[in-house]
C-alpha cells in the first residue's frame, strides 16, 4: 500500500513557494522574493487571447491563465512532478494497484459558499466520465471503472485494471472539483474553490478577479485582485508591459520573451511543456512507405528550427518527452539529428519513384508565423534530400480541420501531457491508440497500440524496459516526429513582481503572486 | 500603328512632366530588375540561419529575413509577383471590362441595361472580400489573386469606356462612317475605341496600382501567394512579427511598394493632365 500523508501549516506553503521560486526554469532572475516579503495590490495581466469558458475540464491553453485562480485540484505537482497535496490532504494507492482512496480536506468551501466535500468530488467525477461533458478529462477517465464516497470527506476510485501510481497521480491532479450545485452553468459561471472569484468580464476584452476573502489556504492570495486585458497582438501586449500599462504578460511568444528578458523583465519557463510534432499521415501516398517516413527523422533541422522558430527557448528532441517525464530519453537526440546523407540513404530503400516521394503538400499553420517559418525550414532540408514539395497554407479553422479530421499529408502540429505518464501523450490526437482522427480503426500501427499497452500495465522492474520500448517503437513507425520542445504560458513579469509558483502544466498561479 | 502611334506620343509627352518622368523610371527601373531578376547574382531563396535578421550591411544591402534570406533578393523577386498580377489583372480587367463599355455605349437600350446592371452588381461587391472568397474557393496561388483583382477591375473599365463611347457616338466623324456604309464592328474599334485609348490607358495605370496593393494586401492579410515565393505583402505581414528587432525588414519593402504606387499614380496624373489639356499631345483627336 503506497501512502501519502501531508498536511500542510502555513510554514510549509510559504517554504514550497520559496522553493519553488527558487528552482529550475526561471532565467535572468536576480533572487524571488519570499512570500512573507510580498506586498498585495492588484495584478494588471496582459494576455495574447480571451478565454473560451470557465469549465476547468475544457483544458485549452486559452484558458490556462484562469483554471488555477478560479479552482483547486485534488494534489498538485511541484516543478520536478512531484505530488504535493492540495483539496486532498492524502492519497492510498491500493497494494494491487485498482483503487485509490483520498481523504479531502474539511475546511473548504466553494465561492458560493457551499461546503467542499465528497459529494462535489463525485459530481466532478460524473460530469468528467461523461463523453459530452467530460471534455478534456474525458479521456482520462477511460481507466476508472466506478467510485464511492466512505464519508464525507473520503472517497475511494476504482480502476478497471492495475494502474500504475504515477498515472493514478495525474488523474487526480487533473481533477478540479466543481460546486454541485453549479456543475450544469460551469461554463458561463465559475464553480470553484480557487483563491479568486470572479469579479467582472467583457468578452474580448477583460477579466477581473477578486480575492477569496473565504479561502483555504493561509495568508494567500497575497494579492487584492487580477485584471486580465486581452490585447490579441504580441506586440501590443509587449508594449503595454513596457509602458507600464500592465505588470506581467501571460502567454507571449518566446521572441518577445527573450527581447524583454534583454532589457531587464524577468521571464519564467515552468515545466509544462509543449512538444513540436512533424505529424505524418501514414495513410497517405508515400507516407504508407516506411523507410520513407524514417526518413523525415534525420530530416528534421532541429537547431534551426528551435532558433527561427522558438527564438531558442527550449530544447530540440527527438522524442514527445519534456525533461520531466519518467519516459525522456536525450539519448535519442544525437541517434536521430539532423543529417541529409542518412535521409538519403533511407529515401532510396524506400524504393519509391522520384515522382511518388514529391506527390504531397506540407500543411501550414498560416495564422503563426512561427510554424511559417520552420515549415520553410522543412521545406528547405526536404530539397536538400531532393524531395521539392509545396506548402499549403490555411489560415484560422480551416486549418484546424484539417488537422483534426487527418486531411493531411503532413503537418506541424504542438502535443501537450508530455511532461506526466507517458500514454497520456495518447491524449493528443495524432499519438491517440482508438478513434484516431488522422489513421481511423484500425491503427495502422499495431507495435505503437502495444507500446502503449504495455506502459500502462507495468509495474516494478518492467516500467523502465516498457518505456525504452514505447521510445523505439516511435522513432521506427516514425508517424510523428517530434523536433523541439516549446514553450507555452510563458511568463513574463515586471521586476517588482515575486512569488511565482511554476505549475506542472505551465498554468498561471497567482496565489502566491505579490509585490516585492 | 494607329494604336502605337497614340502610345509613343503619349509617352513622349509624359516625359516632358517631371513628376511623370520620374514615376517612369522607377517603373522602368522596377520593370527591369524583375524581368532580368535570374541574371542578377540575387538568391531569394537560399536559406543561412547563422546570418536571420542581420541588418544592411556589404553582404546584404537590405539585411536579411528570418530565416537568414536576403531581403534585397526577394524584393526583386517580390517585384515580379507584383507585376505580374497587375499586368494579368489588367489584361482580365480590359478584355472583358473594354467591351462590355462599348457594347453598353454603342447600342444602348437593353443591351446597355443589361450590361450595366452587371457592372452595378460586379461594383456592389467589395473588392478585397470578393477576392479572398475566390481564394477561398480555388485556394492561395498567384493565378487566384490575378483572377480575382482582374474582376473586380472589370467595372472600372466598362464604365469609363461606355461614358467615352457615348460622348463619340454623335460626332461627325463617327456619323460619316456609319454614312459611308462602316459596320457597327468597324466603327466600334476601329474609329471610337482609338479615340477613347487616352481613357483606357489612365484606368489601366489606375488598375496597375490598386492591383499591387490589393495583391499585397491579400499577402498580408494571409492568402496571398503561398510561401517561400517573395511577395512584397508577405514581407509586410513577416517583417511586422520582428518590428523591435528587424524594423529595416517590414520597413524597406514598404519603401519600395509605397514608391511603385508613387509611381503609377504619378503616371496616372500625368496622364489625366494631358487628356484635360490636349495640346500637350497628339493623343487626343489624333485620328480625327
Amino acid at each position: 500500500m503506497t501512502q501519502n500523508s501531508f498536511r500542510p501549516s502555513r510554514r510549509t506553503v510559504l517554504a514550497g513557494v520559496g522553493a519553488a521560486a527558487l528552482g529550475a526554469g526561471t532565467i535572468g532572475l536576480p533572487q524571488f522574493a519570499m512570500a512573507q516579503d510580498l506586498k498585495g495590490g492588484t495584478l494588471r495581466v496582459g494576455l495574447p487571447f480571451d478565454m473560451t469558458n470557465y469549465d476547468p475540464m475544457q483544458f485549452s491553453t486559452v484558458n490556462f491563465f484562469m483554471i488555477k485562480n478560479l479552482y483547486d485540484s485534488l494534489i498538485e505537482y511541484d516543478e520536478n512532478g512531484e505530488a504535493m497535496p492540495s483539496l486532498a490532504t492524502e492519497w492510498t494507492v491500493a497494494d494491487d494497484n485498482k483503487s485509490v482512496t483520498v481523504k479531502l480536506r474539511d475546511d473548504v468551501k466553494f465561492h458560493s459558499g457551499n461546503a467542499f466535500d465528497a459529494d462535489s468530488v463525485v459530481a466532478t467525477l460524473e460530469k468528467a466520465t461523461d463523453p459530452e461533458r467530460g471534455k478534456n478529462v474525458f479521456s482520462t477517465m477511460s481507466i476508472v471503472k466506478d467510485w464511492s464516497a466512505g464519508d464525507a470527506h473520503t472517497i475511494t476510485i476504482n480502476f478497471n485494471e492495475p494502474v500504475p501510481t504515477k498515472q493514478i497521480l495525474d488523474l487526480l491532479q487533473f481533477l478540479l472539483p466543481i460546486d454541485k450545485a453549479g456543475i450544469d452553468t460551469v461554463e458561463t459561471v465559475p464553480a470553484g474553490t480557487g483563491p479568486f472569484m470572479l469579479d467582472n468580464r467583457k468578452v474580448g476584452q477583460s477579466i477581473t478577479l477578486k480575492r477569496n476573502p473565504d479561502y483555504w489556504r493561509a495568508d494567500q492570495p497575497i494579492l487584492d485582485g487580477i485584471d486580465f486585458t486581452v490585447f490579441s497582438e504580441d506586440a501590443a501586449t509587449a508594449s503595454a508591459l513596457e509602458s507600464g500599462s500592465i505588470d506581467l504578460i501571460y502567454g507571449g511568444s518566446s521572441r518577445t520573451a527573450v527581447r524583454l528578458r534583454d532589457a531587464g523583465y524577468q521571464v519564467l519557463q515552468g515545466p509544462g511543456k509543449l512538444v513540436q510534432v512533424f505529424r505524418i499521415n501514414s495513410t497517405r501516398g508515400p507516407f504508407q512507405n516506411k523507410k520513407f517516413r524514417q526518413a523525415f527523422n534525420h530530416l528534421m533541422n532541429r537547431p534551426a528550427i528551435l532558433k527561427i522558430g522558438y527564438a531558442g527557448l527550449g530544447e530540440g528532441t527527438a522524442l514527445p518527452w519534456a525533461p520531466a517525464s519518467p519516459a525522456f530519453d536525450p539519448s535519442y537526440d544525437a541517434n536521430y539529428a539532423y543529417d541529409v546523407d542518412k535521409a538519403k540513404a533511407l529515401l532510396a530503400e524506400s524504393g519509391l519513384s522520384p515522382e511518388e516521394m514529391t506527390d504531397w503538400k506540407l500543411l501550414v499553420y498560416g495564422s503563426e508565423q512561427g510554424v511559417v517559418a520552420i515549415s520553410q525550414i522543412v521545406q528547405s532540408s526536404l530539397e536538400e534530400a531532393g524531395l521539392k514539395i509545396e506548402l499549403d497554407v490555411r489560415e484560422g479553422a480551416e486549418f484546424i480541420d484539417a488537422l483534426l479530421s487527418g486531411d493531411f499529408a503532413a503537418t506541424f502540429g504542438g502535443v501537450g501531457n508530455v511532461q506526466k505518464f507517458p500514454s497520456r501523450v495518447a491524449t493528443n490526437s495524432i499519438y491517440r491508440t482508438v478513434d484516431n482522427p488522422v489513421f481511423g480503426n484500425p491503427h495502422p500501427h499495431p507495435a505503437y497500440v502495444e507500446a502503449i499497452k504495455q506502459v500502462d500495465t507495468s509495474f516494478g522492474a518492467d516500467v523502465q524496459p516498457a518505456y525504452d520500448n514505447l521510445n523505439a517503437v516511435l522513432v521506427d513507425e516514425a508517424f510523428a516526429i517530434p523536433t523541439n520542445s516549446y514553450e507555452t504560458g510563458l511568463i513574463v513579469a515586471d521586476p517588482k513582481l515575486g512569488g511565482f509558483t511554476l505549475d506542472i502544466d505551465n498554468l498561471l498561479v497567482g496565489r502566491t503572486i505579490g509585490f516585492k | 500603328m494607329k494604336y502605337l502611334h497614340v502610345i509613343l506620343s503619349t509617352l513622349h509627352a509624359l516625359l516632358r512632366q517631371t513628376g511623370a518622368a520620374l514615376g517612369l523610371g522607377f517603373l522602368a527601373l522596377i520593370v527591369l530588375v524583375a524581368v532580368f531578376a535570374d541574371l542578377l547574382p540575387l538568391d531569394p531563396l537560399g536559406q543561412d540561419f547563422i546570418r536571420s535578421l542581420e541588418g544592411p550591411s556589404r553582404d546584404y544591402w537590405f539585411g536579411t529575413d528570418e530565416l537568414g534570406r536576403d531581403i534585397l533578393s526577394r524584393v526583386v523577386f517580390g517585384a515580379r509577383t507584383s507585376l505580374v498580377t497587375a499586368a494579368g489583372a489588367v489584361v482580365i480587367a480590359a478584355l472583358i471590362g473594354v467591351p462590355m463599355g462599348l457594347i453598353g455605349g454603342f447600342f444602348g437600350g437593353w443591351r446597355d441595361a443589361a450590361l450595366m446592371r452587371m457592372v452595378d452588381v460586379m461594383m456592389a461587391l467589395p473588392a478585397i472580400l470578393f477576392a479572398m472568397t475566390l481564394i477561398a474557393v480555388f485556394g492561395r496561388s498567384q493565378g487566384a489573386a490575378l483572377l480575382a483583382v482582374g474582376i473586380t477591375g472589370i467595372p472600372g473599365f466598362a464604365r469609363i469606356v461606355r461614358a467615352q463611347v457615348m460622348s463619340l457616338r454623335k460626332r461627325d466623324f463617327v456619323i460619316a462612317v456609319e454614312a459611308f456604309g462602316g459596320s457597327a464592328g468597324y466603327n466600334m474599334f476601329r474609329t471610337i475605341l482609338p479615340n477613347s485609348l487616352s481613357q483606357i490607358l489612365v484606368q489601366v495605370v489606375v488598375l496597375s496600382s490598386v492591383a499591387i496593393l490589393l495583391e499585397a494586401a491579400l499577402a498580408f492579410l494571409g492568402v496571398g501567394v503561398p510561401p517561400p515565393t517573395p511577395s512584397w505583402g508577405e514581407m509586410l505581414r513577416t517583417g511586422k512579427t520582428y518590428l523591435h528587432e528587424a524594423p529595416y525588414y517590414a520597413v524597406l519593402p514598404g519603401i519600395v511598394l509605397t514608391l511603385t504606387i508613387l509611381a503609377f499614380d504619378s503616371i496616372g496624373r500625368g496622364l489625366s493632365r494631358l487628356i484635360e489639356n490636349p495640346g500637350e499631345t497628339a493623343m487626343q483627336g489624333t485620328l480625327k
